[in-house]
């Protein structure tokens, strides 16, 4: 599903943020990637988003070989790729329907579908009854099972989950990571980005570790310390 | 197909929400846009009236040759084809002895008709002189046509030649003639002026609106958005601006024409140009091209502020 062959990403006089990180994700994997802050787990969603380009090496994500890719193909290639990011990006003026509804917009789904599809995804991530909220209404677990229903509302081969729990309380944190792992269950490929601990050592996931741009381990049933 | 289509009315709904949302900002914008048009429209307005009343002017200064006695038939055609033949002449007319006492007889005061009279009586003429009048369509010609009648082959058949009837009439030609290129130089720097002053209001309206709008853009994008689809709402909204503001100064102007148009319909100089703008052909003609001049400017206007912050080439 994903693949990443001795990929290095250096930004000018600022060094090198990954150095010749090679990584295969197979399909329905949950993958956690952990790492202390400025260790290049984000610069790696980022290359995996295409929001950044690598320096060298090459990344291929369900089949898509990015040295191939057009620039005009990058939204396409985001609409396969669900993301989620540490602070939630929703959109204070939308309604929670809104904010999921908006990511099928922007596909041209008639309002019909969307009417039919996302009351769907808000019962998947818990949020029924919530459809007429504002973000601002909302605790920041369910902020974040908001910013999940838009990511996954398209049904994305690829979940992407960058420290989706870095601004919540534990008991929060676990309503989130209870949501991936379903998302997981039905079929998603799921890579999050974490530094809480507890939350890596109670999955018992495949975990790689980041450390100064390089991959230190990675270890299936993982553990962080 | 049908999501294309959906797309896109959900663009032209964005970019309504838009100009809706920056209220005041976009007021600004159609109000200086319509500024501009107006102006542009008033000056082909004033540039065609202008022209219209020098050619109707023009028409009323005749160069009149008058003909020696006994000039035969066949000789008065040869000269009047020659004249007709002349750039810038509209008509020559030939105008006989009795048709010559008519117009003196209906155009002369009394004190003048004894003066005159008294004249051709110490001449030795009776009557008035037979004459070609020749209409002219540019009265920069009067002096190639006086140039042709006095040329030694036409010796013999005209006695003289005379250029305008009235000297006010001829005066009020040049004033309008004069009149017409500053207003057609005026025009030019006050629609250039007002054009420039919109493209940069347009431009900071949009600029604004993509920094208010800056967040959802960026998600717009990670989450799959085209370019297209988040560029539409902006070139929406200045299209608006565009449509409104055209729309606006084409009624302002036109209320103008309507108002002034009857009170000057009676003077041959201005009824051309009034029946030529009032027709509906033109009126639409004019309404398409200020909305869509409004448009262009609209366009351009949000392209080059959306090239400079929109940055949507780096994805």
């Amino acid at each position: 599903m994903i693949l990443l062959d001795r990929v290095s990403k250096s930004y000018n006089k600022k060094g090198i943020a990954l150095e010749r990180i090679s990584l295969h994700v197979e399909p329905k994997e949950f993958v956690i990637i952990v790492g202390t802050s400025g260790a290049g787990k984000s610069t790696l969603l980022k290359l995996l988003t295409r929001e950044e380009k690598p320096t060298s090496g090459k990344i291929i994500v369900g089949g898509i070989d990015y040295e191939r890719l057009k620039d005009k193909d990058i939204p396409y290639l985001r609409r396969k790729i669900g993301v989620v990011f540490q602070d939630f990006k929703l959109l204070p003026g939308k309604t929670v329907f809104e904010n999921v509804a908006f990511a099928l917009e922007i596909v041209g789904l008639s309002n019909k579908e969307i009417r039919h599809t996302v009351p769907k995804v808000l019962d998947l991530v818990g949020l029924k009854g919530k459809a007429d909220n504002y973000p601002g209404e909302l605790s920041g677990g369910e902020r974040q099972r908001v910013a999940i229903a838009r990511a996954v509302v398209r049904q994305p081969k690829i979940l992407i989950a960058d420290e989706p729990t870095g601004n919540l309380d534990p008991k929060h944190a676990w309503d989130v990571i209870r949501v991936l792992e379903k998302i997981n269950h039905y079929g998603t490929t799921v890579l999050l980005t974490t530094h809480n601990q507890e939350i890596v050592n109670k999955l018992k996931r495949r975990v790689i570790t980041i450390t100064d741009g390089h991959i230190v381990s990675d270890k299936s049933g993982g553990s962080y310390k | 197909m049908k999501r294309k289509l959906i797309s896109l009315l959900r663009i032209i709904r964005s970019g309504g929400n838009n100009f809706i949302r920056n209220a005041w900002l976009s007021i600004a914008a159609t109000a200086v846009m319509m500024v501009a048009l107006t102006i542009i429209l008033s000056a082909v307005v004033l540039n065609v009236t202008a022209r219209n009343a020098v050619k109707e002017l023009s028409k009323k200064i005749k160069v009149t040759v008058y003909l020696k006695d006994d000039v035969s038939e066949p000789r008065r055609t040869i000269i009047m084809s020659r004249l007709k033949a002349e750039q810038g002449v509209d008509d020559v007319a030939y105008v006989d002895r009795r048709e010559a006492e008519r117009r003196f007889k209906t155009n002369v005061s009394d004190g003048d008709k004894v003066f005159i009279e008294q004249a051709l009586a110490l001449t030795g003429n009776t009557t008035l002189p037979e004459s070609l009048e020749v209409s002219l369509t540019d009265l920069s010609k009067s002096g190639a046509v006086v140039k042709v009648a006095k040329e030694d082959g036409y010796k013999d058949a005209v006695d003289d030649v005379s250029v305008g009837k009235n000297d006010v009439a001829k005066e009020t030609i040049e004033r309008a003639t004069s009149a017409q290129k500053y207003i057609v130089r005026g025009s030019i720097f006050a629609a250039v002026l007002f054009a420039a002053v919109s493209v940069l209001i347009i431009f900071n309206t949009i600029r604004m609106a993509i920094f208010t709008r800056g967040e959802e853009i960026r998600i717009m994008k990670l989450i799959g958005a085209t370019p297209n689809y988040i560029r539409g709402p902006f070139l929406v909204e200045s299209c608006m601006y565009g449509i409104i503001a055209g729309i606006l100064a084409n009624v302002s102007v036109y209320t103008a024409i309507l108002s002034l148009g009857p009170k000057l319909q009676n003077q041959a100089e201005f009824a051309q140009s009034y029946n030529f703008f009032t027709s509906t052909g033109m009126m639409f003609l004019l309404l398409f091209a200020s909305v869509f001049l409004g448009i262009i400017v609209g366009i351009v206007s949000s392209l080059l502020a959306m090239h400079k912050h929109l940055k949507l080439k780096h994805w």
